[in-house]
């Protein structure tokens, strides 16, 4: 293994690696636009430059492998008047739209900028002017002049989607980034392309305008969206949510997410959850808080013997939750019939050959484990032969209701119910056709609680309270022990919440714009 | 629709065959259906080759708007590239641009209204010992004076 000194530092590091790498490792400071470890090699910005004893010239340190003695510094002032010129030259033509560009405050051209800057432009000539606000489908906004030509969102659809859509078109200082004829680039992965973008060329028509990233801070979590379990980090204020990016995780999705788990943040947002409890009583819809509603659905309940109720589950709980739930169904109500939702049992098993899974639940495969371990769970057929048999349901609805398009189909079927009690983190016009008897208990979501997912791979990845949206709401495994009759002490868990609230208004109290 | 002859695809498909990658082979390719296509390439036919070579449109696009000898938009059925670098500039070249332009009444770059004729400024042709100089389609005409240049065009066009 080659020993090398950088900066003044010495490491040992792997045969084959690049002097890029090595300063990843050491974790030294160095300047890189175009260079991306999930990507292949460009060596187009000319930034990462360092200087190598014995060596006449510069090299850049992305594209040159290490060897044993060698010595690098990217530290000395050849190095950084470099890096300052290198600079300089992206910025002849870059518009400077700071002030109202989505990328400000998490620009890698702002970042180098106040290291290396010149302050002081020379350049006499006019700026070329290039196409602003192009249109790219439905996710994504391109501004060619912010572009500064580095390739990496091109490489992204090369290598990783395989879609092949952008291109450096023309040459010189007229090379402009798009898509043939400003086709849309509408493919599953699209918005990774606005993640590695380094500057605000590329943006995403849904966060941009919507926040300044300095006002966001962000937590690592689980994507739910389906059953891959992606690696994501959630940026949130007092506000809510306002996006996901994906976290780098080696074991299950690299430096990547797809687009329909980027939108799962929405449905955790307040303006679509279930944010008071609610039954219907007499054809009315009465509402209280979810503690107040799991109490009362519990007294129902618990008039019907064992064999008149069945319980549907989905995969969209935590283990811990799941095991506490099945526990108490099968040892407190006393039923054995226990029933697996699936969002689409026809496209279960389906993957696009990158991360997403047919499987739309964060934790089918903990769920199933569970079911075994009580040699219970039926599927949704099963409860639909035997329906006339039941005469109360208790649903572990899915959180994520767009994942769930039959949630119509299902509730017309449950409501030949006599009593519906329905756990579910957000409302949809499809409960209103409930009857006489339902009660619907607001849930947290799995940003709000801590516990573990089970990937389709048997990976169990732990997910840790993020911000909490709506305090009073309840996770299952306090739902079902308020539906057999136990009590909940909700005081510890709402200092807690108040706690995490409370934390979340640093923004407004930095103080607004 | 853009559709190359049976010739041009078998072209395309020996050329194919002629190189390691696919994409060495766009270049060839795409001058091709400029010949194809009245002398220049069409959106629709690079969707076109874009299919029959089974390489994404994009990477045509790079290497058509690469090249300043693929022409982007229509072109006039003579098409005079008059050199702009400067050894022709040294020698009158810019007012030997204009002179044909004003003569055949049309903007550089632009068709003229009857689809004849289009004059375009290039980059150097290699010719400078020659300079000033045109290309008129394929050929090189050299040693121009205004007056020249504009008899041979007058010809080609009366010739047509
Ligand atoms: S759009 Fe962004 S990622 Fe793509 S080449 Fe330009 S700067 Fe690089
Ligand atoms: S592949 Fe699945 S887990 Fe990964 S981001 Fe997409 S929906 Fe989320
Ligand atoms: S990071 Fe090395 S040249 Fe761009
Ligand atoms: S400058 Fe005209 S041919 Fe070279």
């Amino acid at each position: 293994m080659p020993k090398i000194t950088l900066n003044g530092k010495s490491i040992e590091v792997a045969d084959g690696i690049t002097i890029i790498e090595a300063y990843k490792q050491l974790d030294e400071p160095i300047a890189h636009y175009c260079w991306h470890p999930g990507l292949t090699i460009a060596g187009v910005c000319r930034l990462c430059v360092v200087e190598i004893e014995g060596n006449p010239r510069l090299q850049i340190a992305c594209n040159t492998v290490v060897q044993d003695g060698m010595v690098v510094n990217n530290n000395s002032e050849k190095v950084k008047t470099a890096v300052k010129w290198g600079l300089d030259f992206h910025l002849i033509n870059h518009p400077l739209d700071c002030p109202i560009c989505d990328q400000a405050g998490e620009c890698e051209l702002q970042n180098q900028y106040m290291e290396f800057g010149k302050y002081d432009p020379e350049m006499a000539e006019h700026k070329v002017k290039k196409r602003k606000v192009v249109d790219l489908g439905e996710r994504i906004v391109l501004d060619t002049e912010r572009c500064i030509l580095c390739s990496r969102c091109v490489r992204f659809t090369n290598e990783v989607s395989k879609t092949n859509e952008l291109g450096i078109f023309n040459r010189g200082d007229r090379s402009e980034v798009g898509t043939f004829e400003d086709k849309p680039l509408n493919n599953k992965y699209s918005v990774n392309t606005v993640d590695i973008c380094p500057v605000g060329a590329l943006t995403s028509k849904d966060f941009r305008f919507r926040q300044r990233v300095w006002y966001l801070k962000d937590k690592p979590s689980i994507c739910t969206g389906c059953s891959t379990g992606c690696s994501v980090n959630v940026y949130y204020n007092e506000e809510g949510i306002f996006r996901l990016k994906p976290r780098f995780n080696k074991d299950v999705n690299g430096y990547w997410m797809c687009d329909e788990g980027r939108d799962i943040y929405k449905h955790i947002n307040k303006e679509n959850r279930m944010v008071r409890g609610r039954y219907k009583k007499d054809g009315a819809w009465c509402s209280t808080l979810p503690l107040e509603t799991a109490k009362k659905a519990g007294e129902k309940l618990r008039t019907y013997s064992a064999d008149q109720i069945a319980v549907l589950v989905t995969g969209q709980y935590t283990n811990e939750e799941l095991d506490v739930f099945v526990n108490y169904a099968v040892n407190k109500l006393g039923t054995k019939n226990i029933f697996h939702w699936k969002n689409n049992p026809d496209g279960w098993n389906e993957f696009d050959g990158l991360l997403l899974r047919g499987d739309k639940n964060p934790n089918s495969k903990g769920l199933q484990k569970v079911l075994q371990k009580h040699t219970v769970g039926g599927e949704w057929k099963d409860l639909v032969n035997q329906i006339d048999k039941f005469k109360a349901v208790v649903v572990a609805g899915p959180e994520n209701l767009q994942a769930y398009p039959d949630l119509k189909e299902k509730i017309g079927t449950l409501a030949r119910l006599e009593c519906v009690v329905w756990a579910t983190a957000d409302d949809n016009i499809a409960f209103e056709g409930l009857m006489d008897f339902t009660y619907l208990i607001p849930q947290k979501t799995s940003v709000e609680k801590s516990g573990h997912f089970t990937n389709y791979n048997g990976l169990e990845q732990k997910v840790d309270v993020v911000t909490t949206l709506l305090s009073d709401s309840l996770n299952l495994e306090e739902t079902v022990e308020l539906l057999v009759g136990e009590s909940v002490d909700m005081s510890q868990r709402e200092k807690e919440d108040m706690h995490v609230m409370k934390k979340n208004y640093f923004t407004t109290e930095r103080g607004r714009l | 629709m853009f559709k190359l002859s049976d010739e041009g695809i078998n072209f395309v498909k020996k050329e194919l065959a002629r190189y390691e990658t696919k994409r060495s082979a766009i270049i060839p390719c795409l001058y091709r259906v400029q010949k194809e296509n009245d002398g220049w390439v069409s959106p629709e036919s690079v969707s076109y080759l874009s299919e029959l070579m089974e390489l994404p449109e994009a990477w045509i696009n790079e290497v058509l708007n690469f090249y300043t000898m693929f022409n982007k938009k229509p072109v006039g059925k003579l098409h005079v590239q008059v050199c702009n670098n400067i050894s022709c500039c040294m020698l009158g070249a810019r007012e030997l641009t204009d002179h044909l332009c004003k003569t055949f009444n049309v903007k550089p770059e632009e068709i003229s209204e009857d689809g004849k004729i289009t004059i375009s400024k290039v980059e150097c042709l290699g010719s400078c010992d020659t300079a000033p100089m045109m290309q008129i389609n394929d050929d090189y005409h050299e040693n121009l004076t205004p007056g020249s240049a504009e008899k041979i065009i007058k010809g080609m066009l009366n010739g047509n």
